[in-house]
């Protein structure tokens, strides 16, 4: 088994708001966390959500594709985040909450890069 | 003897200089008639002194007035499971005024010398609003931002608006998911504006007869951010990826 591959439903809590242009909690459970390891293929740097998709391969390789909501793109722009930080093709670690609907979608909390580099994808960071 | 002496003359010219570069500092910058330029890229309104969840974006309830009897359920209204009730603004519904207002995107101010335009970037919904003495139209079916007309008192803009539509208050559904706050289409509001250095105090006076025994202010601050001037107000069409509206997602499409 791949376990840096594999996609993991945690069920350690995630607390950190996401002040959406909706409710979070609306379309996206607070109670089920996910934490997942893959591949960006895909980034919608569109409104009023930044959209990016993460492929993530299971140990027989069957490859299902996640769906991570972010912060609206002018928010993150002016943290420093640009669209080339989620670069195609980076192996990424992401955590977020999963839709409430049951599919394959999350609102994205933080991304963390193979160099250990992290970035805050959601509208809010922790107080600074 | 004489070293003291001109020790205090120094010290006094020193402390006369200070002054004058307190009040020069304070003194906000002019538009060329004379009023203040609010012109600029602003960070979002912060409640001065919040409480509560989201309170620095929400009216904090513990400094509302009381309720007039009965008038409960005019404020606050269930959820209904209707997304277009219970979240508009996650339909790309309008956001409307006040709500529109406090959000977590900047805002712009732009001003000559008949108007201000206030645009906040969630949605672009610019408040276009008079500033040249004329009174509030009339005849006009109620709108979801009002009809806003401003004045000037000192260096105060004050804006007053008036024929709103019954809508959403404030983004109070973010810490409640049982319910929705709402204002009546009474609603009257009293904005003031005055120029601190890089802060825009902004006061918003709510007064919705229906609704409240008497009116109630909360104060607010935002911040000039001379450095977001080059990015500018970004494009916000709501309708363009909303993917998860109403709670129902789209599937992944990575293709």
């Amino acid at each position: 088994m791949t376990r840096s591959l594999l996609a993991m439903i945690m069920l350690t809590a995630v607390t950190v708001p996401s002040f959406a242009h909706h409710s979070e909690t609306a379309e996206f459970n607070p109670d089920t966390p996910v934490k997942i390891t893959g591949t960006i293929v895909r980034v919608e740097w569109l409104n009023p959500h930044v959209w990016f998709y993460v492929d993530v391969k299971d140990d027989k390789s069957n490859v299902t594709t996640w769906g991570f909501e972010g912060a609206p793109p002018g928010n993150l722009m002016r943290r420093g985040i640009t669209k080339d930080v989620l670069k195609i093709g980076s192996v990424v670690n992401v955590t977020g909450v999963r839709a409430r609907d049951g599919s394959n979608n999350a609102s994205s909390r933080s991304v963390t890069f193979a160099d250990g580099r992290n970035v805050f994808t959601s509208a809010t960071e922790p107080a600074k | 003897m004489k070293h003291s002496w001109l020790r205090s003359s120094m010290f006094a010219a020193a402390v006369a200089l200070a002054a004058v570069a307190t009040v020069r500092a304070a003194d906000p910058p002019r538009m060329p008639d004379g009023k203040p330029d609010f012109s600029g890229i602003y960070t979002q309104p912060a409640t001065v002194n919040a409480t509560g969840p989201r309170g620095n974006l929400i009216f904090n309830a513990d400094k509302m007035a009381p309720l007039k009897p009965g008038a409960e359920s005019l404020l606050y209204e269930a959820r209904n499971g209707d997304p277009r009730h219970d979240e508009p603004r996650a339909m790309c519904l309008p956001a409307g005024f006040p709500d529109g207002m406090l959000y977590i995107l900047p805002i712009q101010i732009v001003q000559n010398a008949k108007t201000i335009v206030i645009i906040p970037e969630l949605q672009r919904a610019a408040r276009i609003i008079p500033t040249d003495g004329r009174p509030h139209r009339e005849g006009l079916e109620p709108t979801y931002y009002g009809d806003s007309v401003g004045r000037w008192e000192g260096d105060t803009l004050v804006i007053d608006s008036v024929n709103f539509k019954r809508w959403i208050l404030d983004d109070y559904h973010y810490t409640d998911p049982t319910k929705t706050r709402w204002h009546s289409d009474a609603l009257h509001t009293t904005e003031r504006l005055k120029r601190d250095g890089d802060k825009l105090l902004y006061q918003i006076t709510i007064d919705d007869p229906k609704i409240f025994t008497k009116p109630f202010s909360q104060d607010f601050v935002l911040t000039l951010r001379t450095d977001w001037e080059q990015l500018g107000l970004l494009e916000y069409v709501c309708e363009e990826n909303n993917r998860c509206a109403g709670g129902h997602c789209r599937a992944p499409d990575a293709k």
